[in-house]
C-alpha cells in the first residue's frame, strides 16, 4: 500500500502548534510535502525563527507521521516565515517592509530598558531573524555605548539614513547625530518629527522585527509612535519593587489607551547572585513585575538576573547576550526573547483573522 | 484601570457628499453630520478651555491650523466637510476640512460615545463593544 498525502495530512493534523492553539495543517505551516513509497519528507514553516518549542512540534510531527502504516522514513526541514502585525497599515505608509515593531517601555527610567532592548533584539538576531533596533531615547540614548558603535550612519543626497550594522542588527540611535557632551533640549514637535524621520527617513529594509527602545514617560516619543504607525505591541520592562510597579502601569495604561496590545511584561534586575558566595539576595524584592502580569492578565516574559557580567558586557560595548551566550543572564534573555516572538506570532495570526479597519473618503 | 476595550471601526466612508459613515465591529452603523464632527474637534485649539482650578497648557496659534472653534460654533461655515481622513496608529483618525484645520485627533472610543443615534448614555443598550 501506497502512503497517501491526505493520511500525512491527517496524521499532521493531530499536532498543535501550543502557542496558537491550532493544528499544523489548519495553519498553513506543511509545506513541500514529498512522498516517495514509504519515505516522507516535508517542511515546517514556522511563524518565527525564535520559536520556543520548535523541536517539540517537529518530533511530535515525526511520531506522527511514522505511525502511519508502511511509512519508513521522515524527514523533516524546519523553516520559518515571520507574519507582519501591520497588515492595517496601507501601501503608502511610513515602514512598509517592516513586519512587527515592537516598543520597549518602562514609565520609570534607570530600570534597564536599553539593556533589555539591545539584548532581545540581539537573541532574536541569533535565530536568524532580521532584526533591527531603533534608540528612541532622544534624551539619553545608550545603544550607541551598549552595542560598542563608533560608526556614524550615511545619509544620501535625498536626506534617507543608513542604518548603522552592528552584530547583526540594523541600528539607529539620537546618539549618532550629537556629540557626547551635546544635549538635546526640544519641545514635542521637533520629538514628533525625529520618530517620523527614525521610521520613515531610514532605509530599513527587510525586517521581521523591529525594536523601539523607548525613553522614559508617556510623553511625546511614546504618542508620537503610536500615532504614526500601528505598533504590533509593547513590552513592559520593570524592577521588582513597587515604586517601579506602580509607574509601569502608567505605561501599560498609556498604550491600553492607544489600543496598542501589551505583548508581555519583563522583570529585570530580579534577583543578584553574590559571586563570591552564592547566595541569592532579592535586591528590590522578587516575582513583583510577575505578580502584577498575572494581576492585569498580561504575558509574563521573564526575569532578567541583576548580575555584574550584564553591566561589564554593556559597557564594553558586546551585550552579554553575545559575549557570554551560556550565562544564565544571556539565557534569561533568550528565553524572554522566544516568548516575545511566540506572543509577536499569536498577536499576527489573530491580525489575520481581524477585520482591518477601511478608509474610503 | 479600566476593562473596557476600544471599540473598532471596521469601515469608515461616507454616508452622503459630505457625512461620515463608521461601521463598527459590533454591526453598530454611525453616521456623523459633517459639521457636528467640525465642531466637535477635540484638539486644544478647539476643545473647551480645561474647568476652572487646571492649568490651561494649551498654546495652538489658530492661524498655523486653520480657524479653531468659538463657542456656539460661530466663525465654522454652515458647508464645512472633511476632504480626508487618515488613521491614526490603532485607536483613532484625522481629519483634514475643508476649512484648513487638521490637528484633531478623534479616538474611536470618543466617535464610538458620540454617535448620535446611541442614547445620552452613550453606548446603547445591547451593543456589544470590544477589540477581539
Amino acid at each position: 500500500m501506497a502512503v497517501t498525502q491526505e493520511e500525512v495530512l491527517n496524521a499532521l493534523r493531530t499536532v498543535q502548534d501550543p502557542d496558537l492553539k491550532r493544528d499544523l495543517v489548519s495553519l498553513g505551516f506543511i509545506k513541500q510535502l514529498r512522498i516517495e513509497g514509504g519515505r516522507v519528507a516535508f517542511a515546517i514553516e514556522l511563524t518565527t525563527p525564535a520559536c520556543p518549542v520548535r523541536d517539540l512540534m517537529k518530533d511530535q510531527a515525526r511520531v506522527a507521521v511514522a505511525a502511519i502504516p508502511d511509512v519508513l522514513q521522515v524527514d523533516i526541514t524546519m523553516t520559518s516565515q515571520v507574519r507582519s502585525s501591520m497588515a492595517a497599515q496601507p501601501s503608502g505608509g511610513l515602514v512598509p517592509t517592516v513586519k512587527n515593531i515592537i516598543p520597549i517601555a518602562s514609565g520609570k527610567g534607570g530600570v534597564g530598558k536599553s539593556t533589555v532592548s539591545a539584548n532581545l533584539a540581539l537573541a532574536l538576531s541569533r535565530t536568524g531573524a532580521r532584526v533591527g533596533l531603533m534608540d528612541a531615547d532622544v534624551y539619553g540614548p545608550t545603544i550607541p555605548t551598549l552595542l560598542g558603535i563608533t560608526a556614524a550612519p550615511e545619509v544620501d543626497a535625498q536626506n534617507r539614513i543608513t542604518p548603522v550594522e552592528s552584530h547583526g542588527l540594523k541600528v539607529i540611535s539620537m546618539g549618532f547625530f550629537m556629540k557626547p557632551e551635546e544635549a538635546v533640549v526640544w519641545r514635542g514637535p521637533m520629538l514628533h518629527k525625529t520618530v517620523q524621520q527614525f521610521l520613515g527617513g531610514v532605509l530599513w529594509g527587510e525586517l521581521d522585527y523591529l525594536l523601539v527602545d523607548l525613553p522614559p514617560g508617556t510623553g511625546d516619543v511614546q504618542l508620537s509612535l503610536c500615532q504614526s504607525i500601528p505598533v504590533t505591541g509593547a513590552v513592559i520592562v520593570s524592577t521588582p519593587q513597587d515604586v517601579a510597579l506602580n509607574v509601569a502601569q502608567k505605561a501599560i495604561a498609556m498604550f491600553k489607551k492607544l489600543n496598542a496590545p501589551i505583548l508581555g511584561v519583563i522583570e529585570n534586575m530580579s534577583h543578584y547572585v553574590c559571586p563570591h558566595c552564592g547566595t541569592t539576595d532579592e535586591i528590590f524584592g522578587t516575582g513583583g513585575a510577575q505578580r502584577t502580569a498575572e494581576r492585569m492578565d498580561l504575558p509574563f516574559l521573564g526575569a532578567i538576573p541583576l548580575a555584574t557580567p550584564v553591566r561589564v558586557a554593556s559597557d564594553d560595548g558586546i551585550p552579554i547576550v553575545i559575549s557570554q551566550p551560556d550565562s544564565p543572564a544571556a539565557q534569561a534573555f533568550v528565553q524572554a526573547a522566544e516568548r516575545l516572538a511566540a506572543q509577536v506570532s499569536i498577536r499576527a495570526m489573530q491580525g489575520e483573522l481581524q477585520p482591518h479597519v477601511n478608509v474610503s473618503f | 484601570m479600566t476593562d473596557t476595550k476600544t471599540p473598532v471601526p471596521i469601515e469608515i466612508g461616507r454616508a452622503n457628499e459630505h457625512d461620515v459613515k463608521i461601521r463598527w465591529q459590533d454591526g453598530h452603523e454611525s453616521v456623523y453630520p459633517a459639521r457636528a464632527l467640525r465642531l466637535a474637534c477635540p484638539c486644544a485649539g478647539c476643545a473647551p478651555p480645561p474647568p476652572a482650578g487646571q492649568a490651561a497648557i494649551s498654546a495652538v496659534k489658530p492661524a498655523e491650523t486653520g480657524p479653531v472653534v468659538r463657542a456656539g460654533g460661530g466663525g465654522v461655515a454652515e458647508t464645512v466637510h472633511p476632504v480626508r481622513i487618515d488613521l491614526v496608529g490603532r485607536y483613532a483618525i484625522s481629519i483634514q476640512w475643508s476649512d484648513g484645520h487638521n490637528t484633531g485627533i478623534y479616538t474611536f472610543e470618543r466617535l464610538r460615545t458620540m454617535c448620535p443615534c446611541c442614547s445620552a448614555g452613550g453606548v446603547r443598550q445591547g451593543a456589544r463593544v470590544e477589540t477581539d
